[in-house]
């Protein structure tokens, strides 16, 4: 099985943490992962603001560096949904099929095609879900709370096996965080307020660590947990599966 | 004004934000509670989207089939290729039926075409009968929301309202004393009304009827008192079967309140001895909109309003910060369709975050038609310069990753090494309210190669 | 060339190439509802109310006792004319029934779903009257009542004017509160009779 990694360009840069527990819980489970060294993003900052023809070259540098893997894992639900939705922008050689049939987020992988749900991780905490939108309702890693079916998550059910992760629930399962992209700046009153509201919930729920499958709401977030100073720690899922506290 | 202008403004009342936010929040609940107990209610939706996406490809046979039946049972049909000569259409059967005094009914498409001030130019009275729309009516403001046009007003604004023009006492607010005071107000304008006007919610083909539906039952006091009725609809209400409705009634209601279905679904057919029953098919750009391939299924919506009562922004901004007839995610895919340029903001007004596709009973993809109209926005409308440059910037940068790292390596020292307030400066609207993450000495790359070399 | 040529043309020209119509499967809607109880708690849920009967006679005397004020009084049950307060043939206006209290109609298809019943030009002496009436009533079989919509339109068929009704009218155009007796009905009563 040749697994190509794809770090997203916002956590290379700011958030390497992120990456390299990524890393760590993938060779724990011995997956043999393979980081290309020349990428770089997946095209949907432009994409999402309107410009899809500005991400072409962005896009073909994904396909050109993962080409070759069976799957391509990535600690975010929005790039991999980005690939598997919008790439029909390229032209659909068996290249681009194959990168955007492959691609996985970091807890759909482990659960869905590893097969596993235990990881060994302790991490002593009342941890509040935040569901990044589109990795729920774009990949469908879980149950949404508008649709009717039975309820499932795969990031649940990563955490529920984690040694001393108490799991609270939020009055509004799923509701956007207002992150958003370039939607954070050129709406920022309302962003703002959505990011606000969202944390009020955890707090409200009793949450001490706020964790997703997506390190971009999860900035959005910080930014005001910080700047509010508020008795809040962000994490990303790859972190706390990675934590041996 | 842009979306996110309004929008901002909107948001100075924090505690009103808290209020809209929380009063449509519980709607959307309403109708999880609502739709969570119907047993094959995924497939409900996939059959409303089926039956109206058949319809769409076949409606020019469903519309002549419609209009040979209601012609058939007695009903006189016109057709208005736009607003403006569906207000000339309607004018005239009230000038030809002498009526001047008139109760409409909600209809979203006589708001869409300015039917009011059409009328009352002519010295026409025309009174909304439904009661949120009275209140914005009396307010001289637009409906906020398709489904709760006064959503956005609190009780104790209604009171005044009233005081004002119903000559009501002061009340604190009480809803039972102002609905009542409304319906005695109401009573009066019904009895003596001259004429009607209701919107349509479904057009039967196959039997030349149309369904109108309302749970206050104001459609009904003034189509049944009043000699003539006018019902409006958009081309695009046109089911073709009669056991159709029962898959759109029971779609309808628990979508937009959560109830089992409206008070009063009331089915014209034929109009009573004596009275005239007109029905005006409006096209107002529809069949335009049909024309686009990636925006026509916005054609299936049947205005129940959940992707209003569902959507983050729409909560927190309000429906008139939308500068539309149809507010929210629905109106800003079938907005543009109109004017591009005026309603250029609104499929920005969106994190693409997907609630108002999974909420819509019948299955349209709204956030991915958002998607789409922000592609043609950047291209058809003039866009700032500075958004533009940069996003072309950023493409170049991301398709060649020795450039990124630079840029990245200079990003990453800035925010480590300027000082907060140099970093939080106006240019930088993230900051304004949000801290910028701390700038790490180390990226994931350097990180990897180091460990490389390690190994 | 007239707007209807226009339009026609134009959505002919449009549309896209024509897609199939789907069959409704009734199956995957059926939860084996206990119909008459399903009913029950649907009108209550509606704001309604139902009380269940042995024979037609006792409608009368539960209303008297119900609405004792009740003045101006219709009904189009068998043998009730001591009971009608108004000759629906003296009406010169529908205006007349201003006044009216109380409404007792038939009906033959009330549905379990959503606790609505069914009337149409042949049970309704005139259109206005379910709406214009402060109370209405409505008598029924219990086997008048049927699953899901899906099967009260198979059972309807030609009418000039026909409505279900849901409950008693209702708003919640005021800050989302629930007040019941908008423009319609203050309240309504269903009879089941068993």
């Amino acid at each position: 099985m040749k697994v190509g990694l794809f770090i997203p360009c916002y956590i290379n840069q700011l958030y390497p943490q992120v990456g390299i527990a990524t890393v760590e819980v993938l060779e724990k489970l011995n997956v043999e992962i393979v980081y290309p060294t020349g990428q770089t993003c997946c095209g949907q900052p432009m994409a999402n603001s309107g410009y899809e023809n500005e991400s072409v070259g962005a896009c073909n540098n994904f396909v050109q560096n993962f080409k070759e893997f069976d799957y391509i894992v990535t600690p975010s639900g929005s790039c991999a949904y980005h690939v598997k939705k919008h790439y029909n922008i390229l032209e659909q050689t068996p290249e681009v099929v194959k990168v955007r049939d492959n691609v996985y987020e970091l807890c759909d992988f482990i659960v869905n095609v590893l097969k596993i749900k235990d990881l060994g991780a302790s991490f002593p905490a009342k941890v509040g879900v935040h569901k990044s939108c589109h990795g729920l309702r774009g990949l469908r890693l879980g149950s949404c709370s508008e649709v009717v079916g039975p309820y499932f998550s795969s990031i649940d059910d990563l955490l529920k096996e984690v040694k001393g992760v108490e799991l609270m629930e939020l009055k509004r399962k799923d509701e956007c965080c207002g992150f958003g992209g370039t939607f954070a700046v050129t709406e920022e009153a309302v962003s703002v307020k959505m990011g606000k509201d969202k944390i009020q919930d955890h707090l409200d729920s009793g949450v001490e660590v706020i964790t997703a499958t997506d390190t971009s709401c999860l900035m959005h977030l910080e930014g005001l947990v910080n700047r509010n100073k508020q008795p809040l720690k962000i994490l990303h899922v790859a972190e706390i599966l990675n934590s041996q506290l | 004004m842009s979306h996110s202008k309004l929008a901002s403004i909107f948001n100075k009342d924090e505690k009103k934000v808290d209020w809209h936010d929380k009063a449509l929040w519980f709607v959307r609940h309403k109708r999880d509670l609502s739709v969570h107990q119907v047993k094959g209610w995924e497939s409900l939706r996939d059959l409303g989207h089926g039956i109206k996406a058949h319809m769409l490809s076949n409606l020019d046979s469903y519309l002549q089939e419609f209009e040979k039946n209601a012609q058939a049972n007695g009903v006189e049909v016109h057709w208005a290729a736009n607003g403006e000569e569906h207000n000339q259409i309607v004018h005239k059967i009230l000038k030809e039926n002498n009526a001047k005094k008139i109760v409409k009914s909600k209809s979203m498409l006589t708001e869409e075409c300015h039917l009011n001030p059409y009328l009352e130019a002519d010295g026409m009275e025309v009174i909304d009968t439904d009661l949120g729309e009275r209140i914005v009516q009396l307010a001289k403001e637009p409906p906020s929301h398709i489904v709760l046009p006064a959503i956005h007003k609190n009780k104790h604004e209604v009171d005044e309202l009233f005081q004002e023009h119903l000559g009501t006492e002061p009340c604190d607010g009480d809803p039972q004393y102002l609905t009542h005071e409304a319906r005695k107000h109401l009573r009066e304008k019904f009895i003596t009304a001259d004429a009607a006007i209701t919107g349509v919610n479904f057009a039967i083909a196959e039997t030349g009827g149309f369904v109108v539906c309302t749970n206050e039952g104001n459609a009904d006091m003034g189509a049944h008192l009043a000699p003539v009725h006018i019902a409006c609809m958009g081309v695009e209400k046109i089911i073709p079967k009669q056991e159709h409705l029962g898959v759109f009634l029971r779609l309808l209601a628990r979508s937009a309140t959560g109830q089992p279905i409206t008070t009063y679904s009331s089915h014209f057919r034929k109009p009573k001895d004596g009275r005239k029953m007109h029905i005006v098919i409006v096209d107002n750009g529809r069949s335009e909109q049909l024309s686009r391939p990636d925006f026509r299924a916005s054609l299936h919506c049947i205005r129940c309003g959940a992707c209003m009562n569902t959507c983050p922004i729409y909560r927190r901004s309000g429906g008139h910060s939308y500068d539309a007839t149809i507010p929210g995610p629905i109106g800003s895919i079938l907005s543009p369709g109109k004017d591009l340029t005026k309603h250029s903001s609104l499929p920005f007004a969106s994190t693409l975050c997907g609630s108002c596709s999974n909420v819509c009973p019948v299955k349209i993809d709204i956030h991915s038609q958002l998607y789409k109209w922000r592609q043609i926005i950047t291209k058809e409308t003039p866009q700032p310069f500075v958004k533009k440059a940069s996003m072309k910037m950023m493409g170049t940068m991301f398709s060649k990753p020795s450039q990124f790292e630079r840029v990245g390596k200079l990003a990453r020292w800035s925010l480590r090494t300027l000082p907060k307030s140099v970093i939080n400066a106006k240019p930088n609207t993230w900051g304004k309210e949000r801290d910028l993450p701390k700038g790490p000495k180390q990226s994931f790359d350097e990180w990897y190669a180091e460990k490389r070399k390690q190994e | 060339m007239g707007s209807r040529e226009k339009i026609l043309g134009q959505i002919k020209a449009n549309k896209p190439e024509s897609l199939e119509l789907p069959a409704i499967d009734l199956g995957l809607f059926d939860e084996g509802l206990d119909l008459l109880q399903e009913f029950t708690k649907k009108v209550e849920v509606v704001g309604g109310n139902v009380i269940q009967i042995a024979s037609e006679n006792e409608v009368q005397a539960k209303m008297t006792e119900l609405f004792p004020d009740a003045k101006v009084k219709y009904s189009t049950l068998d043998e009730t004319e001591a009971f009608n307060t108004l000759s629906i043939e003296a009406i010169q206006k529908p205006h007349d029934l201003e006044d009216l209290d109380i409404l007792i109609l038939k009906s033959d298809i009330a549905v379990a779903e959503n606790g609505a019943v069914w009337l149409d030009d042949s049970k309704i002496p005139m259109r206005v009257l379910p709406f214009i009436t402060k109370h209405l009533v409505f008598v029924l079989e219990e086997k008048s009542i049927l699953g899901y919509m899906h099967e009260a339109y198979a059972n309807i068929d030609d009418f000039g004017f026909g409505v279900f009704i849901s409950g008693p009218s209702k708003t919640a155009d005021i800050e989302q509160s629930l007040v019941i007796g908008a423009h319609g009905a203050l309240s309504l009563t269903v009879f089941v009779k068993k």
